[in-house]
């Protein structure tokens, strides 16, 4: 657990990947275009001297994953939100079945969400159900501006992609992720629009929402719609490291998400391996709004708030029993392997 | 224009027609926006080079990433060419783009006067939408530091939100605003009031003697709502500035030493 101040701050990772893009898995330009851009995305947005270097990027494997999100304990659970891009990479960038081996290893750590493509038809439905059974998913994670054939994207509004939220309701797949955020190749008229998770979001109240991304370079539309929908939730992954460099700009925005959505619906998320937990949990938890945004805004970014984005609301919409986890942790293989049983020990007083 | 003599009297009349000059054709690249960001091209640093051959014009430009949303690109290469011109001295503006993963598309469709869907055949409809979407939210972010300086002057919302254009006099330097009937005159600085009317009037917001200032939906602006409209004012202008940090940060990153090529794309 991160600690601030003395205190303990449950991190649920809300966002991380266990991708492959090594050549021997790249079938198209794509692919390498891909892997370049998320690396001037790391290298921009990262602190020199946590740089990889474009090889370890490309594939890093499960052991080092596990090192870098629990290591140094910054983070205490992972949600893994699969990208397939089957049409770039030979087996796919990271698919459920890739990130499950390693979430299978540690299911207490990990929660392994799945993802569907509406324009996959009847498989498409077929492979949900499959997911939910091997793997009892919870969420999806939905890239809607992949490419697959002639098709540049899809829609989440559409009646195609209704069709599969109807499937994720009946299955208790209540956790929507979309990806609304940067893209390459954005040639569609407007591959950033977020206005379909509008539609979908009213049409399926019984569904959550998360705007993975907050939305970037659509802030304005998303936070517009948040404050609408409440069951419209903002991932904070690409936002979140603008702290390193750019702690005003930073500030600014989370000033923005906290006036339009308030602490609870805005989710902690590194996007590993786009971005290291293992500095950017602590960069983010020293992030402060300057006097004059906290005077504009009207909100506070202090130690309650901290909790509920770093892990609390996670925990709520997944129905993580924190204290429980806790006390999981004293003993299980991860902390094992790492000697963070006495870190996560009696509280002193607190747990009578 | 080399070779011939001083006396040829060809030359002569070329000379007196006059080349532009390069600040001409920077001046006029300055009003070529970043549509994503609404900041000048030449003030993001994107120009790498103009070059001046009789009427010819010849610009070398570079965005900050290679990823940059071909669309985009698109907007600004064929604004740069149709700015430049619009210089009398000029025949022809030829515009290169560099360093993009669409750079021999753009450069050479913009050259040939082909349109975004005949140079991209894959791309779902044309940049006009997406450009109207992307100044409308520009038109929003410039209203937000407009009517900042406005109640800083001391108008208030009732005031503000009924302002039409005869009611703004641009000079120099300020803007003098007149409200209350014409009766009282407020001089505000004239930055913020100009780039708002200039946009404004770009997306045909309003026709004359009707409100300049607008809710987000491009609707006159309810008093009892001016508060939350100021507020997703803010929002827009905070997106673009933050969507221009972004930008930034990949073009450093891009640009460093140790940076593999993009000429490594071999798959």
């Amino acid at each position: 657990m991160y600690q601030a101040n003395g205190e303990d701050i449950f991190v649920i990772d809300g966002h991380v990947h266990l991708w492959d893009a090594s050549k021997e898995n790249i079938k198209h330009e794509g692919g390498e275009q891909f892997i370049q851009c998320f690396y001037d995305y790391h290298t921009g947005f990262t602190p020199e001297d946590k740089q990889w270097s474009l090889d370890e990027y490309r594939k890093y494997g499960a052991e080092r994953m596990v090192e870098d999100l629990f290591g140094n304990a910054a983070v205490d659970m992972g949600i893994f939100q699969p990208s397939y891009l089957t049409d770039f990479y030979d087996e796919g960038f990271n698919t459920i079945d890739q990130n499950g081996r390693l979430a299978e290893k540690y299911p207490e750590r990990f929660i392994n969400n799945g993802r569907f493509d509406p324009r996959e038809g009847e498989d498409g439905l077929a492979d949900l159900e499959r997911q939910k059974e091997e793997y009892d998913i919870e969420g999806v994670k939905l890239y809607t501006a992949e490419w697959k054939g002639d098709s540049k994207g899809w829609r989440l509004d559409s009646e195609a992609a209704f069709e599969f939220l109807e499937k994720c309701s009946e299955l208790g797949i209540d956790k929507i992720h979309a990806h609304k955020g940067p893209t390459i190749r954005p040639l569609n008229r407007d591959a950033f629009d977020v206005a379909d998770v509008d539609d979908a979001a009213s049409s399926f109240p019984e569904l959550e929402f998360v705007v993975e991304h907050v939305g970037l370079p659509r802030l304005d539309d998303f936070c517009w719609i948040a404050a609408q929908e409440p069951n419209v939730y903002g991932g904070l992954a690409v936002a979140a490291p603008l702290a390193v460099h750019r702690p005003r700009k930073f500030g600014e925005i989370m000033g923005e998400l906290l006036f339009w959505l308030g602490e609870d619906r805005l989710l902690f998320g590194s996007d590993y391996a786009l971005w290291n937990p293992d500095w950017l949990v602590e960069t983010v938890m020293d992030a402060e709004l300057t006097d004059e945004q906290r005077d504009e805004y009207d909100v506070r970014l202090d130690i309650d708030t901290m909790k509920k984005i770093m892990g609390e609301n996670a925990a709520e919409l997944y129905d993580i029993d924190i204290e429980a986890k806790k006390r999981e942790f004293r003993t299980d293989d991860i902390s094992e392997q790492f000697g963070l049983g006495d870190h996560y020990g009696e509280p002193a007083a607190a747990d009578d | 224009m080399s070779g011939r003599s001083t006396d040829d009297p060809a030359a002569t009349a070329a000379a007196t027609r006059r080349e532009p000059t390069e600040a001409a054709v920077r001046d006029r690249l300055d009003r070529v926006t970043d549509p994503e960001l609404d900041e000048s091209i030449v003030a993001l640093e994107y120009i790498d080079e103009i070059a001046i051959e009789g009427e010819t014009v010849t610009v070398d430009f570079t965005l900050p990433t290679a990823w940059c949303s071909p669309a985009f690109a698109w907007m600004m290469a064929t604004d740069a060419r149709d700015e430049i011109e619009t210089l009398e001295s000029v025949d022809t503006a030829t515009i290169r783009l560099h360093e993009h993963m669409h750079e021999t598309e753009i450069t050479e469709g913009v050259n040939q006067r082909q349109s975004f869907a005949e140079t991209f055949p894959d791309a779902d409809g044309g940049v006009a939408e997406i450009r109207a979407t992307l100044d409308q939210k520009a038109r929003l972010a410039r209203q937000y530091e407009a009517i900042n300086a406005l109640t800083d002057a001391g108008l208030d919302p009732e005031q503000i939100v009924d302002l039409t254009e005869p009611d703004i006099e641009l000079s120099d330097e300020s803007a003098i605003v007149y409200v209350r009937n014409s009766a009282v005159a407020v001089a505000v600085s004239r930055e913020p009031i100009a780039e708002y009317l200039q946009k404004a009037r770009t997306v045909g917001l309003y026709r004359e003697e009707e409100p300049v200032f607008r809710d987000p939906e491009g609707e006159p602006i309810d008093p009892e709502r001016f508060a939350v409209v100021q507020k997703r004012a803010r929002l827009a202008s905070v997106n673009m500035s933050g969507q221009g940090n972004i930008c930034d940060a990949l073009n450093e990153a891009r640009r460093a030493e140790d940076r593999p090529p993009l000429s490594e794309l071999d798959h």
